[in-house]
């Protein structure tokens, strides 16, 4: 017999209450920073919530299943994790009071706590049920009202010459930052961040194109060099492929060079382990060992003739290749690339439109890159500023060095529009920890834009609505509907000119909450007044009141500041002015999903009955195993 | 699960305002242990799947693979800070509830004329929702309270003491006793400087 442990409520609350007590010092921009170390002694300071999360030991499966949650959020919006932990604690806190006050009594329950949990479960699937239908017309009519949208065609305006309009979008990345690196370095960071978008951003017809390409290359597009000021980072033109040369690169003039891309061995294998090989057993000739492997430097030579005379000049192999391949290819006077990883391969395929080989005598034009140049780069040095036009020297000092492969192309994409000029972004830190760090905000900031630009997902009741409110039908819709919405019926005629777009920002520092706080507030109040008959606890107070913990741990240094800015939002309309204040920018469409996230989350954690505490062969030790258990049948009011 | 109670129904009843109280500062505790958890958790503690068997807070292991309960190791247990029988303070506020159970009815026995019966009960006709502060003192409360006779308060008895003790040292001949009777003067004077205290 397994044992057992039965869950209860305060489980929950305390579980999600530990996660919030972690990362609560270092929420807000006023949030310190977790200095990490290890017993090797090295040591790194941080601010962002994943890496707190996935730092700390956690063995209780409730703990681990939230911080699965919101790593797998984060993964998608790149933000947003430590509110999503300060959200989720704060709406168990207001499901908890609520459930304790007004547990459901039609039912019969063995205690208390069977009654609390079952009232919070039914609380928590009437919010999300309330966040999928209404949520985002709320948003959209209440919230994003207040809000501005940043356009694609901002980047089309040079960076040096700042319009009004591409400041959105830097100080949209200047408040991300500013979040996740702190207040020194984010200026220029998301100016770096605007110089590359500006460089990708004719890849394709659409924004999430380049950035969802951005978003998936990023590996190969960026090279972390530790041991140098954040403020050396910059872009560099062309691809950098992560390995030296393994043959001598001799100097290339102004013609294209061209490349191709083999994933197997040059040098056939003839031979495998284990073969025997006879040799001196013919009729004619006496033959030896000598003789096998003169011939097989012939079929070799053969082979880099035939790529010669195709006028190959650079090898990229994904392989390494035999030490006779890499002699005849210096006496051939060209340059080889081996272990080149497969994230830079696929790159360097999509930008040159040459797919990869394996046979080398079936090299079709297809096959072939043509480059501009193609020359090393020497990253961890000090860099002298002599910047020609195309050439990248850089001078060697005691410090070690790497040396990179940088590669041009000319504007021969078939499959992307020539306008773009792909390049590639050195990321410097004080050190390695630190780098990585910065890389890791570089890709969460264009997640994040992809997230902003994406637009509203459908939700199948949202299509529903549209369909109804098309053909003017209002009768069957109000059957359809649950209590807590039937008196927005009315408004949602009005509604359906109002629907979310993409790109729309709003100022930081908790105006999203409070707005959305507002609106629930006014919507609940609406409720009640129309409908008598509403039974339970309107589930958008309950909303309206969890969001508040946002803004006010916020503003936590100073509760004077926070009620000022709630009361200024509360009675004036937000006007432009707002966006004249240093307040920084964020995405709606992230604020949304992050709700959303949130309390699929609670719902999740409220459907958790029973821990099974399971044996492993490998842990002698018993491990915890979260069983999802539905309780009493349900039955229908 | 019955729905028509033919097992023991539970009759839900909403809590008293004694009770939200309570849930108040359980409520507190709990958000001490949080933060205190957390705190642990960034030494480098590790969250394990168990609970304590004394109070049921989640178990924490150190890097020496011992466990440790924040709450029963660090912080003051819930309920023990409300047994008179272990703390001083506890006595004291279980005294002075006694003392308003005992003053209440007093000002409605002057203008009643016929309170004769309803003074002889006064324990019972105290409302419910007194000002309890914990459960302890709550269940104490409710648990001890004093049978029909009317208790003196507490400060006449100390007060009658007192002066007994000083007549007695007046005429007291061995040093034993004489003693024995400063000390008993010395208590009966701290009982009432903190029965002065807490009527303030």
């Amino acid at each position: 017999m397994l044992p057992l442990e039965h869950l209860h409520l305060k489980h929950v609350l305390q579980t999600v209450g530990v996660l919030e007590a972690v990362i609560l010092r270092s929420f807000g921009p006023e949030g310190g920073q977790v200095l990490f170390t290890r017993d090797t002694g090295q040591a790194m300071l941080s601010r962002s919530g994943t890496r707190i999360l996935r730092a700390l030991h956690l063995e209780h499966p409730l703990a681990r299943m939230v911080v699965e949650c919101v790593l797998k959020h984060s993964t998608v919006t790149g933000d947003g994790s430590k509110t999503f932990i300060l959200l989720l604690a704060s709406l168990l806190r207001e499901i908890h009071t609520a459930a304790s006050k007004e547990p459901h009594v039609s039912y019969s329950y063995n205690s208390l706590e069977a009654a609390e949990a079952a009232t919070a479960r039914h609380l928590a699937d009437k919010l999300l049920a309330f966040a999928l239908k209404e949520l985002d017309d709320l948003i959209a009519m209440e919230v994003a009202s207040h809000g501005c949208y940043i356009s694609w065609e901002d980047f089309t305006v040079e960076t040096h010459s700042p319009a009004h309009t591409n400041n959105h979008v830097q100080k949209l990345f200047a408040s991300f930052f500013h979040m996740r690196l702190g207040y020194v370095h984010c200026a220029f960071i998301s100016e770096l961040t605007c110089e590359l978008l500006n460089h990708w951003k004719c890849i394709g017809a659409l924004p999430s194109f380049a950035l969802q390409f951005l978003k998936d290359n990023f590996p190969a597009l960026h090279t972390p060099v530790s041991g140098f000021p954040v403020t050396s980072s910059r872009l560099v033109e062309g691809q950098v492929i992560h390995r030296d040369f393994a043959t001598p690169c001799p100097q290339t003039d102004h013609q294209p060079v061209k490349a191709v891309v083999f994933t197997g061995y040059l040098q056939p294998r003839l031979l495998n382990t284990g073969d025997v090989l006879e040799v001196g057993c013919g009729v004619t000739e006496e033959r030896s060992i000598v003789h096998f492997s003169a011939w097989t430097e012939r079929s070799l030579k053969c082979i880099i003739a035939h790529l010669q005379s195709l006028g190959i000049s650079v090898l990229l192999s994904a392989v390494k290749q035999s030490a006779a391949v890499l002699a005849l290819a210096t006496q051939a006077e060209m340059c080889f690339v081996e272990c080149v990883s497969e994230d830079e391969l696929s790159l360097f395929a999509q930008l040159s439109g040459a797919t990869p080989i394996s046979d080398c005598w079936r090299i079709e034009p297809e096959h072939i890159a043509k480059l501009t140049f193609c020359r090393p780069i020497l990253l961890g040095a000090h860099r002298y500023e002599n910047m020609p036009v195309f050439s990248l020297i850089y001078k060697a000092t005691h410090l070690p060095t790497k040396n990179y492969l940088g590669i041009i192309y000319t504007s021969n994409l078939q499959t992307l529009v020539t306008d773009a000029k792909p390049c590639s972004l050195i990321i410097c830190g004080p050190g390695e920890g630190q780098t990585d760090q910065y890389a890791c905000a570089f890709q969460d900031a264009i997640s994040m834009l992809l997230t902003t630009w994406e637009p509203m997902p459908e939700t199948g009741t949202t299509v529903a609505k549209r369909t109804v409110q098309s053909n003017k039908c209002t009768s069957s819709y109000t059957h359809n509907l649950t209590d807590s919405s039937t008196c927005t019926s009315s408004n949602l005629h009005s509604l359906h000119k109002c629907v979310l777009q993409p790109g729309c920002v709003i100022p930081a520092g908790g105006t999203f909450e409070f707005l959305l706080n507002h609106a629930l507030l006014k919507l609940s109040h609406s409720c009640s007044a129309s409908n008598d008959t509403n039974i339970g606890i309107p589930v958008s107070r309950l909303l309206a009141s969890a969001l508040l913990s946002v803004p006010k741990q916020i503003y936590s240094h100073s509760p004077g500041q926070f009620l000022q800015t709630r009361t200024r939002h509360n009675t004036t309309p937000i006007q432009s002015e707002v966006f004249r204040q240093d307040l920084g920018l964020e995405s709606v469409s992230c604020k949304y999903q992050l709700l959303l996230a949130v309390l699929q989350c609670v719902t999740s954690l409220l459907r958790v009955d029973t821990v099974l505490h399971t044996h492993t062969a490998l842990h002698t030790q018993s491990l915890a195993d979260a069983s999802w258990e539905s309780t009493e049948d349900e039955a229908e009011d | 699960m019955a729905l028509n109670g033919d097992d023991e129904d539970f009759e839900w009843e909403p809590p008293s305002e004694a009770e939200m109280k309570v849930i108040q500062a359980r409520r507190e505790r709990q958000d001490k242990i949080s933060k205190l958890m957390g705190d642990y958790l960034l030494k480098g503690y590790k969250m394990l799947g168990d609970c304590c068997d004394v109070c049921g807070t989640i178990l924490l292991q150190d890097r020496q693979q011992k466990n440790y309960c924040v709450s029963c190791q660090e912080l003051d247990s819930d309920i023990d800070k409300d047994n008179p029988a272990l703390n001083a303070q506890a006595a004291l506020s279980q005294v002075r509830e006694r003392q308003l159970a005992a003053q209440s009815p007093v000002p409605s026995q002057t203008p009643e004329l016929n309170g004769g019966p309803s003074s002889g009960q006064p324990s019972v006709s105290v409302p419910q929702p007194r000002p309890e502060h914990c459960e302890g003192a709550a269940a104490g409360g409710r648990a001890l309270l004093p049978p029909p006779a009317v208790p003196p308060p507490p400060a006449e008895a100390v007060l009658t003491k007192l002066r007994w003790a000083t007549t007695q040292l007046q005429g007291a001949a061995s040093l034993e006793a004489s003693i024995q009777l400063c000390s008993l003067i010395t208590s009966c004077a701290n009982s009432l400087r903190s029965l002065k205290e807490l009527s303030q």
